[in-house]
């Protein structure tokens, strides 16, 4: 799988939040935040919190709007990291 | 068209801390915080414009089909009572919420008017959630031990 090490490190972020435990051991680049781990919509602030923490990255609110799945949150951490 | 959402106070309280460093600065607008910060009960009214947020949202993702986690580029402004609304790019939605002890409720629509017009039926349950899905609402939102479905 592309991406590994960051889906580990994402996965580890999103299971405190995740209500569904099933979605979250699936958990691949299309899972979606809301709609699949059932994560409650108040807690992706959270998420989002907790990113910028453990990648020592600023997320935007352009790029936080898409944060809704693995895919676009991997892709914002990468685009971050990479202006660092 | 109208959209609903609900807080669990007690669960809020637990599950989430709005005094988190960027907490308030990821999810609320300059006057909101400012409002919040000033105002007699800071946690209450963090998810009272939550509540006002999410119930706009509802409606404003269903009309436009789009999915985005924006919670700035929604802009609450008390009204009177217990009345208020959200702006979002041209659009503007009418809320009205209901404080208890153990949760806010707000519903929302794109008229005035439409929310008197409103039925609101809400739930409190334990264990699983209870099915709704043949009571056919307009809208739902579950958190914690409440479910509301409005109509």
């Amino acid at each position: 799988m592309p991406n590994e090490n960051l889906i580990n490190r994402l996965k580890a972020i999103v299971s405190t939040y995740a209500q569904n435990k099933e979605a979250l051991n699936s958990i691949n680049e299309e899972t979606d935040f809301i709609n699949d781990l059932k994560i409650n919509s108040a807690n992706l602030v959270d998420v989002i919190l907790d990113v910028e923490e453990e990648f020592d990255i600023v997320i935007d609110n352009d790029a936080m709007e898409k944060m809704l799945t693995v895919k676009a949150s991997i892709a914002v951490i990468e685009a971050k990291l990479s202006e660092k | 068209m109208i959209g609903n959402d609900l807080v669990d106070l007690y669960c809020a309280s637990i599950e989430s801390n709005w005094k988190r460093k960027g907490f308030l600065d990821k999810l609320f607008t300059t006057s909101e915080k400012t409002q919040i910060r000033s105002g007699e009960n800071p946690f209450l009214l963090v998810w009272k414009y939550w509540t006002m947020k999410e119930a706009a949202y509802k409606i404003y993702s269903r009309m436009t089909g789009i999915r985005s986690f924006a919670p700035v580029k929604l802009c609450c402004t008390l009204g009177e009572h217990t009345f208020g609304t959200v702006q979002i790019d041209d659009l503007k939605f009418y809320t009205c919420t209901e404080m208890t002890e153990n949760y806010i409720h707000t519903i929302a629509g794109l008229q005035s008017d439409q929310l008197a017009k409103i039925r609101i039926e809400i739930i409190h349950y334990s264990g699983e959630l209870p099915a709704y899905a043949s009571k056919n609402p307009a809208c739902v939102s579950h958190h914690g031990h409440y479910l509301a479905l409005v109509y």
